[in-house]
C-alpha cells in the first residue's frame, strides 16, 4: 500500500517536474530567440554609452602668426546639492555656498538659495578662469563638480572685433571673419559609441563604434595686428577728441588688395557681445555708407584724365560757383579763385572745378568710370554684412546729379569701397577684390588665396598723373597736414554734408575723411580715414589727416619701407 | 596479470582525465589573464588619454596667455604705464647707402 501511494507520489512529482522544465525551457527558448534583441538592447543600454564629440572651432592668426581668435575648453562649476553631506551626513549647503561666495565674487546668501531650492543639480557659473576652477578645486568641497566647455576666446580684446566677429551661445558664428566663414571654422562633429563600466570608465573590450570629429579649419587673415592696433588707437583718439558719432579705418595694401587693418568706432569686445550695443556690431569700413564729398574729385578727374578731355594743366575760369541744370554749385565758403588748372582743383578742392571736370567728361563716361571703379556694388570682400552703397542708375540722373557726384554728393559709398578705388590709381590702374583671409589649414595642408585683380579701370599713364596730383594736393595744397616726414604723400581730403530722412541735407554737420597712399612713389598702403559729425565741422578733415598720419607712420616704420624723401 | 592491466589502465585514464581538467584550467587562466590585462590596458589608455587632452589644453590656455601678453595694445599700455614715450625721431639708415660701402 505504502509502495503504491509512494509510486504515484513520484509519479506526480516527476510530472510536475517535467511541466515545470518544459515550461522553464520554452521560457529560455523565447528569451534566446524571440527576446533575445530586447534583453540585448536592455543589458546594452545599461552599458552603452552615445555621445556627440565636438569639432575644434578653427584658430584665427594675423598675418605673421599671432593668434586673434580661438577655442578653449574651460571648467564649469556644478552643484549636486543632495551630496553636500560629511560623514555624518549633516547638511553642509550652507558651508559650501559661503567658502566658494568670495572666490566667484557672488553673495552667500544667493548660493545658498540656489543650492536649497531643490535642483538635484545645476551649474554654479560657467566657464571659469584657471585660477578660480583652480582655487574651488583646491577646497575639495563635498557636492561640487567641474565639466569642460568650449569657449571662444580673443587674446587682444577690442583690437580687430570688427573684422573677427564673434561667436554666439549656440556656437555659431556671427558677423565678420566668423560670421563669413563659420562652415569651415566649426567643422563636423562626430559621434563615439562605448561600452562603459559603473565608474563610467570606458571598456577596452566591448562595442566601440567612432566617427571622429572633422576639427573646423585654421585661417591666416590678410590683417596685421600691429597695423590694426595703431588703426583702432588712432581712430579712438581722432572720433574721442572731436567727440564724433563714429568712424573708421581702412588701411588697404594697393598691390594685391589685401586689408591690412579695417577699425571700426564705436567697437565692442567680441569675449562679451551681450554688453555690446547695435550700433557698435555695425563695421562702418564696410556696412555703413556715407557721401564721400571732395575724396570723390580724384576718381572724377582721374576718369577725365583717363578719357583724354582734360590734362593737368587744362585751365578756367573759376568765379566761385557753376551753374547746372539750373542750379548754382558753389565752392566751399563761395571763394572765387580765377584762372585755375585742374591740378589746381584737386589742391584747392574747387567743387566748381569738379563740376567743370565732369561737363567735359559727361554723365554717361563719369557713371560707367563710377561703376568701374567699383562704387554701387558690393566690393566682394570676404565679410559678413557687407553693403554695397549707392550710384543711381545714369536714366535716373538729373542734370545737377553730375555736377553733385562730381565732388561727391548724391552718392553713397562705403569707406572700403573707396579704399579699393583709391588702390587702383596707387597700383596702376588696376581694380582688386579686397580680401581678409590670406589663407586656410585643413587637414591637406595651407591653401592660400590669390589675390584678384578685377579689372583695369584707368591706364597706367592716367594712374601715375593721379598720383602726382595727389601728392601735390598733400605737398602744395589743402591736405598738407597729411604730410609725414621722409615719405611721400598723395592723398584727398573729404568733407560731406549728411543727407536726412528727408532728403534735405542736415544742418551744420559733416562727415570728414581723407584718403591717401604711401610712399607715393610707389605706394605700400592706401589709407582711407572717416570721422562721422566731428566737433570742428568743416575742419574735421584736420583731425583725419593727424589720424592718417598716426596711423601712415607707424605702419611705414613697422613694415620697414625705406623713406623715399630727405 | 589482469588485475595489473586494470590498475594501469585506470591510472593512464586519471592521468588522462586530470591532464585534461589542467589544461582546460590553465586555458580558461591564460583567457582570464590577458581579458584582464586588456582591460587594465584599456583603463591605462583611458588615463593616458584623459592626461594628454589636459596637457593639450593646458597648453592651449598657455597659447592664449602668450598671445595676450605679446599683444601690442598690451604692451603700449604697460610702456605708459612704465612712463615710456614714443621716440621723437627715428633715424633711417639707407639699404643704398649701406650696399655702397661694401
Amino acid at each position: 500500500m505504502t509502495a503504491t501511494v509512494s509510486h504515484a507520489r513520484l509519479r506526480t512529482l516527476f510530472a510536475l517536474f517535467a511541466v515545470a522544465t518544459l515550461v522553464l525551457s520554452a521560457r529560455l527558448a523565447y528569451w534566446q530567440t524571440v527576446g533575445r534583441g530586447e534583453l540585448l538592447g536592455r543589458a546594452t543600454d545599461q552599458v552603452r554609452s552615445d555621445q556627440g564629440l565636438e569639432a575644434q572651432r578653427g584658430v584665427i592668426r594675423d598675418r605673421a602668426g599671432a593668434i586673434l581668435a580661438t577655442t578653449v575648453e574651460l571648467r564649469s562649476l556644478y552643484a549636486i546639492p543632495g551630496q553636500m553631506t560629511d560623514l555624518d551626513k549633516s547638511d553642509l549647503r550652507g558651508r559650501v555656498a559661503a567658502a566658494i561666495a568670495p572666490i566667484l565674487g557672488e553673495n552667500p546668501d544667493t548660493l545658498r538659495a540656489a543650492f536649497e531650492s531643490g535642483a538635484e543639480w545645476l551649474f554654479v557659473r560657467r566657464r571659469l578662469s584657471e585660477e578660480t576652477a583652480n582655487r574651488i578645486a583646491a577646497l575639495r568641497l563635498p557636492g561640487l563638480g567641474f565639466e569642460l566647455e568650449p569657449k571662444r576666446l580673443y587674446p587682444n580684446g577690442t583690437i580687430g572685433a570688427q573684422v573677427l566677429g564673434f561667436v554666439n551661445d549656440d556656437g555659431a558664428g556671427q558677423y565678420g571673419v566668423e560670421g563669413r566663414y563659420d562652415d569651415l571654422l566649426r567643422g563636423k562633429a562626430g559621434r563615439l559609441v562605448v561600452e562603459r563600466d559603473p565608474s563610467n570608465r570606458e571598456l577596452a573590450v566591448g562595442l566601440r563604434t567612432a566617427t571622429p570629429a572633422v576639427n573646423g579649419q585654421d585661417l591666416g587673415l590678410t590683417i596685421d595686428l600691429a597695423i590694426q592696433t595703431a588703426a583702432e588707437r588712432a581712430l579712438a583718439a581722432a572720433v574721442q577728441g572731436e567727440k564724433a558719432a563714429g568712424g573708421s579705418v581702412v588701411v588697404l595694401d594697393p598691390r594685391d588688395g589685401a586689408i591690412l587693418a579695417l577699425a571700426s568706432n564705436p567697437s565692442y569686445d567680441p569675449g562679451r557681445v551681450a554688453a555690446a550695443t547695435p550700433e557698435a556690431l555695425r563695421d562702418r569700413a564696410i556696412s555703413w555708407t556715407y557721401e564721400p564729398g571732395s575724396t570723390m574729385k580724384a576718381i572724377t578727374v582721374a576718369a577725365a584724365i583717363d578719357k583724354g578731355v582734360v590734362t593737368p594743366r587744362t585751365s578756367y575760369n573759376d568765379v566761385g560757383y557753376a551753374v547746372i541744370g539750373g542750379r548754382v554749385l558753389s565752392n566751399a565758403l563761395g571763394r572765387a579763385y580765377g584762372p585755375t588748372t585742374v591740378q589746381q582743383v584737386l589742391e584747392r578742392s574747387q567743387n566748381a572745378g569738379a563740376v567743370f571736370v565732369a561737363s567735359k567728361l559727361g554723365a554717361p563716361d563719369l557713371y560707367s568710370y563710377l561703376r568701374a571703379f567699383g562704387f554701387g556694388e558690393r566690393t566682394g570682400v570676404d565679410l559678413a554684412s557687407e553693403t554695397g552703397g549707392s550710384v543711381r542708375p545714369l536714366a535716373q540722373w538729373y542734370p545737377v546729379d553730375l555736377g553733385t557726384i562730381a565732388f561727391g554728393q548724391g552718392l553713397a559709398v562705403t569707406p572700403l569701397q573707396l579704399a579699393a578705388a583709391y588702390a587702383a590709381i596707387a597700383n596702376g590702374g588696376t581694380l582688386y577684390r579686397p580680401f581678409v583671409v590670406a589663407s586656410r589649414r585643413d587637414a591637406d595642408g595651407e591653401h592660400r588665396t590669390a589675390p584678384e585683380p578685377l579689372r583695369r579701370v584707368v591706364s597706367e599713364q592716367t594712374a601715375a598723373t593721379l598720383r602726382a596730383m595727389l601728392t601735390s594736393t598733400v605737398d602744395q595744397g589743402i591736405a598738407n597736414a597729411a604730410s609725414l616726414k621722409g615719405y611721400s604723400v598723395a592723398g584727398k581730403t573729404g568733407t560731406a554734408q549728411i543727407p536726412s530722412e528727408d532728403g534735405r541735407y542736415v544742418d551744420d554737420a559733416y562727415i570728414s575723411s581723407f584718403a591717401g597712399m604711401v610712399p607715393a612713389e610707389d605706394p605700400r598702403m592706401v589709407v582711407v580715414v572717416v570721422l562721422e559729425r566731428p566737433q570742428s565741422k568743416l575742419s574735421g578733415t584736420v583731425p583725419a589727416m593727424g589720424a592718417f598720419r598716426a596711423i601712415a607712420g607707424d605702419a611705414l616704420r613697422y613694415a620697414r619701407v625705406q623713406p623715399d624723401r630727405p | 596479470m589482469s588485475a595489473a592491466r586494470t590498475a594501469s589502465w585506470e591510472v593512464r585514464s586519471f592521468a588522462l582525465a586530470s591532464g585534461v581538467i589542467l589544461a582546460g584550467f590553465l586555458l580558461v587562466l591564460l583567457y582570464l589573464a590577458q581579458t584582464t590585462a586588456l582591460s587594465a590596458a584599456g583603463y591605462e589608455v583611458q588615463r593616458l588619454t584623459a592626461q594628454r587632452d589636459e596637457v593639450r589644453r593646458q597648453n592651449a590656455l598657455l597659447q592664449i596667455e602668450s598671445a595676450r601678453l605679446d599683444s601690442p595694445a598690451r604692451i603700449e599700455a604697460d610702456a605708459v604705464r612704465l612712463g615710456l614715450v614714443r621716440a621723437a625721431t627715428i633715424r633711417v639708415v639707407a639699404s643704398e647707402a649701406v650696399a655702397a660701402q661694401h
